[in-house]
């Protein structure tokens, strides 16, 4: 059934899309393309995370970490390994992918609080590692990541955005598959209530599992992808709580249990960051500002900025119940009525 | 056979507090079996020994000939066995047709990437949601449904993943007259489908009139078991519930 909030939708969506293709040859600057490509970057490292958040409903601080293992992963394979970049992005990935197992199998144990600690944890114990292990990461001087391209600066941005797009884009298709599927029905059922998920046959275990898999790919991949487009990495940077922070509150800004919503939070969020910097330099006053935004989110949105505006056009289209179910209470109606006249018949 | 659950010596303490005391029960097959006793006889915590939520301390369960004892709660629901909650438990921010959804086995990995949303399942869903007369709700969040629905909607999901045993843990709890003759009703109907029920209940009206076997809980195991008009007039049982 096609309606005014469907096409609506639509239209939105299109126009997001429109709108990011656009943007690198509206950019003015390579300063403000390069922006582009970071908020870009915080949308799939954003969407990645939502596998987790999104789904199961487990607040992963951690995911910075897993960024950063991609992203070292890949620079490592690159500059240690001599690999063609694109394929140690992609070894790094699966390397991250493997080791997200037992990290899940560990840290999926428990729930709530604790998984959020035990994610912090993750962070810390690899800042140290990568920091303290210095022959094999470079330590504290950082590791220098070939670039891939032999580019100008202003091309090596515009080729990278459209990386990261095409790699936001797949891993929105694959979150949007597992949303309409039976798998995504059954994580969203832990989402509600695990041991009533639990009860009811699914295996809760394996699904937080594999979901946390795929996400950690999804997030190694854009953290390697970072690799090679900034060329250059600091082990406090990449195994950061403010990364994950960011990464949860771009996509509670958003909308956690839409598509799109950590997109939105990423451009909104992402901007914002890079204003407050400009803004305040290095001043710890950028952080205060993102806290109050986090706060007021969680006081005045708690669903995030996309069902707000859903929630807005509903009222004023009042010609159904709930425009954005798949099966409204109506529809199901006219449907037994017409089985029931068929069967008259 | 004539019985499908079983357990034998059944122990649990909550440090020290023993809530099964070597509970020994036989439930039979294709019968509405009732579990009655005073408040903190050990009935939940029996269920949930037996549902695998909890793992007891010894004593076996076993189902269908089974060993079952301290399987996770997923492998045992797809042996055939599925449970309401005492406190009416549902996916609050899914729609009712959401939540009976979710109760459908998933074969495998692969089998899971199928849509969420098939013809076929959905048929099947809203006609679990009409016999408990709740389809109207069908596009409802379950948090926007009262207490009572919620409680038909439970069912309505635990019925879909079609356990040939069904535990249901007071069923009658915070439910009105009406709702609750349909409840036994229903219960009575599912039974005669060949459905075997384990219902734990302290609604003595509701346990007399559709139970064909009753067991009687006290500290922890089972103090008298049998039909209706045996349990009515057991000592041993008014002694417990009277404490004389």
């Amino acid at each position: 059934m096609l309606n005014a909030s469907r096409a609506l939708k639509a239209g939105a969506i299109l126009l997001l899309a429109a709108g990011i293709l656009a943007f690198p040859s509206l950019a003015p600057n390579p300063y403000i393309l390069s922006v582009g490509v970071l908020v870009l970057n915080y949308a799939a490292l954003s969407t990645s995370w939502n596998f987790v958040g999104g789904f199961t409903g487990y607040i992963s601080l951690g995911h910075g970490a897993l960024a950063g293992l991609g992203a070292y992963g890949t620079g490592l394979l690159v500059a240690k390994g001599g690999l063609p970049p694109f394929l140690a992005l992609f070894a790094g990935a699966t390397l991250v992918a493997a080791l997200a197992v037992p990290i899940g199998f560990a840290a999926l144990r428990v729930r709530g609080a604790s998984f959020v600690i035990v994610s912090i944890s993750l962070v810390l114990i690899l800042l140290l590692i990568f920091q303290s292990w210095a022959s094999v990461t470079g330590g504290s001087r950082g590791l220098v990541v070939p670039r891939p391209f032999d580019l100008s600066r202003p091309e090596h941005h515009r080729v990278f955005y459209y990386l990261f797009a095409g790699l936001l884009a797949l891993a929105l298709l694959v979150w949007w598959l597992i949303d309409r599927s039976r798998f995504g029905l059954g994580l969203k059922s832990i989402r509600e209530d695990e041991d009533k998920a639990e009860a009811l046959g699914t295996a809760t275990y394996a699904y937080k599992l594999i979901v946390f898999v795929v996400s950690a790919f999804f997030t190694a991949l854009t953290g390697g992808l970072y690799a090679l487009w900034f060329g250059d990495l600091d082990p406090v940077f990449q195994f950061s709580i403010l990364t994950g922070s960011y990464l949860v509150l771009m996509a509670l800004l958003g909308g956690v249990r839409q598509l799109f919503g950590p997109v939105v939070g990423a451009i909104i969020v992402g901007t914002a960051l890079e204003y407050f910097k400009g803004a305040y330099g290095d001043t710890p006053l950028h952080l205060v500002a993102t806290g109050l935004l986090l706060a007021l989110v969680v006081l005045f949105m708690p669903d995030g900025v996309l069902p707000a505006v859903a929630d807005l056009f509903k009222r004023f289209d009042r010609t159904q119940s709930s425009s954005i179910r798949e099966v409204t209470a109506s529809e199901l109606r006219d449907e037994r009525l017409k089985k029931a006249e068929g069967a008259a018949r | 056979m004539t019985s499908t659950l079983a357990t034998t010596d059944l122990r649990k303490a909550f440090g020290g507090v023993t809530a099964l005391d070597g509970a020994t029960v036989e439930f039979q097959h294709g019968k509405v079996n009732a579990l009655i006793g005073p408040n903190g006889s050990g009935k939940t915590t029996f269920f949930n020994c037996v549902t695998g939520m909890i793992k007891p301390d010894s004593g076996t369960v076993t189902y269908d000939g089974r060993d079952i004892t301290g399987k996770a709660p997923h492998t045992i629901a797809r042996h055939g066995m599925g449970r309401t909650f005492q406190l009416c438990r549902t996916f609050p921010r899914m729609t009712a047709l959401e939540n009976v959804l979710a109760a459908v086995p998933v074969g495998g990995l692969l089998a899971g990437l199928r849509g969420a949303k098939r013809r076929s399942e959905i048929d099947r869903a809203i006609s679990w949601l009409t016999r408990l007369g709740i389809e109207h709700l069908a596009g409802s969040e379950a948090r926007d449904m009262s207490w009572g629905q919620q409680k038909l909607l439970e069912l309505a999901g635990v019925l879909m993943s079609e356990p040939e045993t069904v535990l249901l843990d007071e069923p009658a709890g915070g439910v009105n007259p009406a709702l609750l003759d349909r409840i036994g009703l229903l219960v009575r109907e599912l039974n005669a489908e060949g459905r075997t029920f384990v219902i734990v209940e302290h609604n003595m009206d509701l346990v007399m009139s559709i139970s064909d076997h009753i067991v009687v809980f006290d500290r922890g195991r089972p103090i008298a078991s049998g039909p209706p008009s045996v349990i009515r007039t057991d000592e041993k049982v008014l002694g417990a519930y009277l404490g004389v």
